[in-house]
């Protein structure tokens, strides 16, 4: 993911959970979290459950994302349009922080202190990604408004928090793709709709190496046909949450689970007719170093002094061996990372 | 122990698609949409699917092979050589290696790269890095901010269940961390210093083998080759059986315990656990090493004062007996008295309280205290401060001395010169400040610790060795804060040296006769080592100066002490 992926990621991620994006550019943006993205990114757990037990008005936390490594062009440019911004964000932000003060000291004692304590130290906590080595601009620096600069890259620990967000929050979905435009009532079947199960798969071959392959398949629950262009369909597709009065949906003829035993046989198929190559190589592996460690045990286990000693050796070798067989023994695994239902027109 | 095969524990267990192959399948996702389809909901958010998606597609192990950790530390650009190691040992070593580099050539980056890579890619979850107590806080902030490896130090039990956790070796082999860990695996395990290992009879030894783990590296800058046994234990820890049964290896490699027979063939079996780079083999530009003796006479006062003191150190040493540990620790009052009168007062005062009340003693320090009265400038000071103004240009200036380095800032301070402290007294914090104050604010910083952790102060070109430890490898230790990796300019060396003093004979011995000073780094290292086997270098020269009969007796034994070193060294180099 180059910095015009994660931007336009960043972007699309914060729309959804509802942020309030104060002001962006094509190398930064400068964001307000919502409730929801605050709980889930912020690690505060202390702060929420305190505003959930009180029910104050949340504060939640502002960002400033680079997209850019520090010192980039693209980023210079976006500190020199950051003070245009300074005004509304002021504007904004500093009003909240003021009214959650001031219920801090209306709230009683302990509490009080547990508030301020938290919106004293909104720093983010020790797992939080490493501050850029580079100066990040900060022009945010407003007083009463503490603004995070960060730099989210690729294999940014912040970046890789929205991946896991989105994964969880992203794994199923019930969707109706749009009517086709100028569809009428001379044509019966565009407003017949038929379902399909759409399954994202992710297989990972290991040994002592791993490679991962992706697979985003489609069955029709009303013909048992396999798609496995399905997710370039989804892609080109507009898809709702609402199902149109006029559509018709026809009956399926398979229960999803049905379906996906299908999809899994049609998987499992394709990857017996794949490359082995790879785990016979860490099967040879696998047997030299168990010969190995066998021919360095055998001699000491037979010259053993005692039985003692030599059910202690054959324990070293038996966790040598075990050991062996974790680092190389060939394997694979598919994951179901997200599925969905989704309903088109027509019957395939 | 499903764990043990790394399979997640959703995962069904499994068919094969493959004579070789187990296919397990994790479906949970698609169990989640039926229960929510018959619950009628709730549904996710389209975009979120497609940004999951999408995730998935950036995520992706693509290969095998190529090195998926680059692409996720843009920060980050590791040498050549580095990158070449973390390959080899992903791929011709499956990630069990000895890292073998000479000092300084970054045995931790291509650690913290292997250790990334199989993160990244999900082989290794769970870490154990296990080090000498000094290096605990060094790993942890190399691992967090150079790989954005989220690595803990342990300090408290619950440490333990962290994912990546760093312990020094002799906390962890001790109860209760010892079963803790014994119980457990671990995806990675790595120990630094690991020559630490070569005596199998050592509970360190006992420990590492008994560790379960998948990928093992050892680190260590020691040529383990110079000790055949060693060599062979510490490949027993990471691949017992590599170089045969331990007759086998006898029959095979060994001529002596330090004569390696068949040395091809020993290479080339080595070549398939350890990597070794040399800094004359790599790529990296050597900036070089100017090192200039600055000769400085004595004002009449200050000869006076270190006559004085000479006479006092021997005196008494005599009466003590030459070689006890007593009169061996007066030497350092003729070294103090090279550095600064505030030095020498202090431990002269130190001396005067615990000596009894009207003794000979007392007597004689009060006379060394009268000659100190009378001392008005201190020509190295002097000297210094004017190197400093003539260079323009960052320094640090290293005294053995908190109460040089004391009268050192005072003095600058009055002519108008900021200086920064460092000492090792400071806590990590205080350090940080300092260090960040000499970048920022201060051309001088005035050092009395050049060894602790994380000192880096490539920034600066220039050294003045106030006054020189007598252990080498302090020496070494103040050149390398600053002609260390990553350094690409020249480093200017300036040794102050007061003529006629024990200083003249420290100095001379070790730039002139064994040129320490232009060393590889590292090499010194092995050189003491074997040297100081019998008795410590210090101590040898505090004798030297005290048994001397006159200066030709005592050049004549510095000679040949500087014959000794010279001797190894050209041992050490025919070896390697």
């Amino acid at each position: 993911m180059n910095g015009g992926e994660v931007a336009r990621f960043v972007v699309s991620f914060l729309e959804q959970t509802g942020c309030r994006i104060i002001e962006r550019s094509p190398a930064h943006v400068v964001v307000k979290l919502s409730t929801e993205a605050d709980r889930a990114l912020t690690n505060r757990p202390f702060y929420w459950s305190f505003v959930d037990r009180t029910g104050t008005e949340p504060e939640t936390m502002t960002f400033a994302w680079y997209f850019e490594p520090p010192g980039g062009a693209a980023q210079a440019g976006a500190a020199e349009a950051a003070p245009e911004a300074l005004a509304a964000a002021a504007g904004n932000a500093v009003a909240p922080v003021a009214v959650a003060e001031t219920s801090a000291s209306a709230a009683p004692g302990a509490a009080a202190t547990a508030l301020s304590a938290v919106a004293g130290t909104t720093a983010l906590p020790a797992a939080s990604p490493a501050p850029a080595a580079g100066p990040l601009p900060s022009a945010f620096s407003l007083p009463g408004v503490r603004v995070i600069s960060e730099h989210l890259h690729f294999g940014s620990a912040r970046l890789h928090q929205l991946f896991d967000y989105v994964r969880q929050r992203g794994r199923n979905v019930f969707l109706f793709a749009e009517p086709p435009r100028g569809a009428c009532a001379a044509d019966p079947f565009s407003h017949a709709y038929t379902a399909w199960l759409g399954v994202n798969f992710k297989i990972s071959s290991e040994c002592d190496m791993k490679r991962e392959d992706l697979y985003s398949w489609g069955i029709s629950l009303a013909t048992g046909v396999i798609d496995e262009k399905f997710g370039e369909r989804l892609q080109a597709s507009k898809m709702t949450t609402r199902l149109s009065p006029e559509i018709r949906l026809l009956k399926s003829t398979l229960t999803p689970r049905k379906a996906m035993a299908r999809l899994e046989a049609h998987l499992e198929r394709k990857l017996r007719r794949g490359d082995f190559t790879w785990a016979v190589e860490a099967e040879a592996r696998r047997q030299e170093e168990r010969e190995r460690v066998t021919s360095y045990y055998r001699p000491l286990i037979e010259r053993a002094d005692s039985e003692e000693q030599k059910r202690a050796l054959q324990e070293r070798l038996a966790r040598r061996e075990a050991e062996i067989d974790w680092q190389y023994r060939p394997r694979m695994t598919v994951s179901v990372t997200s599925c969905g239902i989704f309903h088109f027109p027509g019957i395939d | 122990m499903h764990t043990l095969y790394g399979f997640p524990p959703e995962a069904e267990a499994g068919r094969r698609v493959h004579p070789l192959v187990e296919l397990r399948i994790d479906r949970s996702a698609f169990e989640e949409l039926e229960r929510r389809l018959e619950n009628n909901g709730p549904w996710d958010n389209w975009t979120l699917y497609r940004l999951a998606w999408e995730a998935e597609q950036a995520t992706r192990i693509g290969d095998f092979h190529e090195l998926q950790s680059l692409r996720m530390l843009p920060r980050f650009t590791p040498l050549p050589h580095q990158t070449e190691t973390a390959k080899r040992v992903l791929h011709e070593m499956h990630g069990r290696a000895i890292l073998a580099d000479e000092v300084g050539l970054g045995k931790t980056i291509e650690a913290g790269l292997v250790l990334k890579e199989y993160i990244v890619r999900g082989l290794v979850r769970t870490a154990l890095v296990l080090v000498p107590s000094s290096l605990v806080l060094q790993w942890v902030r190399e691992l967090n901010d150079k790989f954005g490896i989220p690595a803990i130090a342990q300090k408290k039990t619950h440490h333990w269940n962290s994912d990546v956790v760093v312990a020094s070796i002799d906390t962890a082999k001790r109860e209760p961390h010892r079963s803790l860990l014994l119980d457990r695996e671990y995806d990675m395990l790595i120990i630094d210093e690991a020559h630490k290992l070569k005596n199998k009879r050592t509970g360190n030894y006992k420990f590492a083998c008994e560790l379960r783990k998948k990928y093992c590296l050892l680190l260590t800058a020691t040529p383990v080759q110079n000790d055949m046994s060693e060599l062979y234990n510490l490949i027993t820890v990471l691949k017992p059986g590599q170089l045969g049964g331990e007759s086998e290896f006898s029959a095979t490699f060994v001529a002596d315990r330090r004569v390696p027979k068949n040395r091809e063939m020993l290479q080339e079996a080595l070549g398939r656990v350890m990597i070794r780079n040399r800094r004359e083999g790599s790529d990296i530009r050597h900036p070089r090493r100017i090192v200039t003796t600055v000769p400085l006479t004595l004002s009449p006062d200050e000869q006076a004062l270190y006559d004085g003191v000479t006479e006092f150190v021997r005196s008494s040493a005599r009466e003590a007996g030459i070689a006890t540990a007593g009169a061996l620790a007066l030497v350092t009052l003729q070294r103090e008295v090279c550095s600064s009168r505030d030095a020498v007062f202090l431990t002269l005062f130190n001396l005067f309280k615990k000596a009894e009340e009207g003794s000979l003693m007392h007597e004689r320090i009060r006379h060394l205290v009268e000659l100190i009265k009378a001392v008005k400038a201190n020509t190295k000071a002097e000297k210094t401060l004017e190197l400093i103004r003539g260079m323009n240009d960052k320094v640090v200036v290293f005294t053995e001395y908190r109460a040089t380095q004391d009268y050192l800032m005072r003095f600058f301070a009055e002519h108008g010169l900021a200086s920064v402290p460092y000492r090792g007294g400071m806590n990590r914090g205080k350090k940080d400040w300092m260090m960040e104050l000499f970048r920022r604010r201060a051309q001088v910083l005035v050092a009395t610790e050049a060894g602790g952790e994380g000192i880096n102060l490539q920034f600066c070109h220039h050294i003045i060795n106030f006054d020189l430890p007598w252990n080498p490898m302090r020496i070494e230790q103040r050149i390398g804060r600053v002609y260390r990796l990553g350094q690409t300019e020249d480093v200017h060396i300036y040794n102050l040296c007061t003529l006629g003093t024990i200083e003249e004979h420290i100095v001379r011995l070790l730039h002139e006769k064994i040129n320490m000073f232009e060393m590889v780094i590292g090499e010194l290292e092995d050189i003491i080592h074997t040297l100081e086997r019998e008795e410590t270098l210090e101590r040898r020269l505090a004798r030297l100066f005290l048994e001397a009969e006159g200066e030709g007796d005592l050049r004549r034994g510095i000679d040949r002490l500087g014959d000794v070193i010279i001797g190894l060294s050209r041992q050490r180099r025919q070896e390697t």
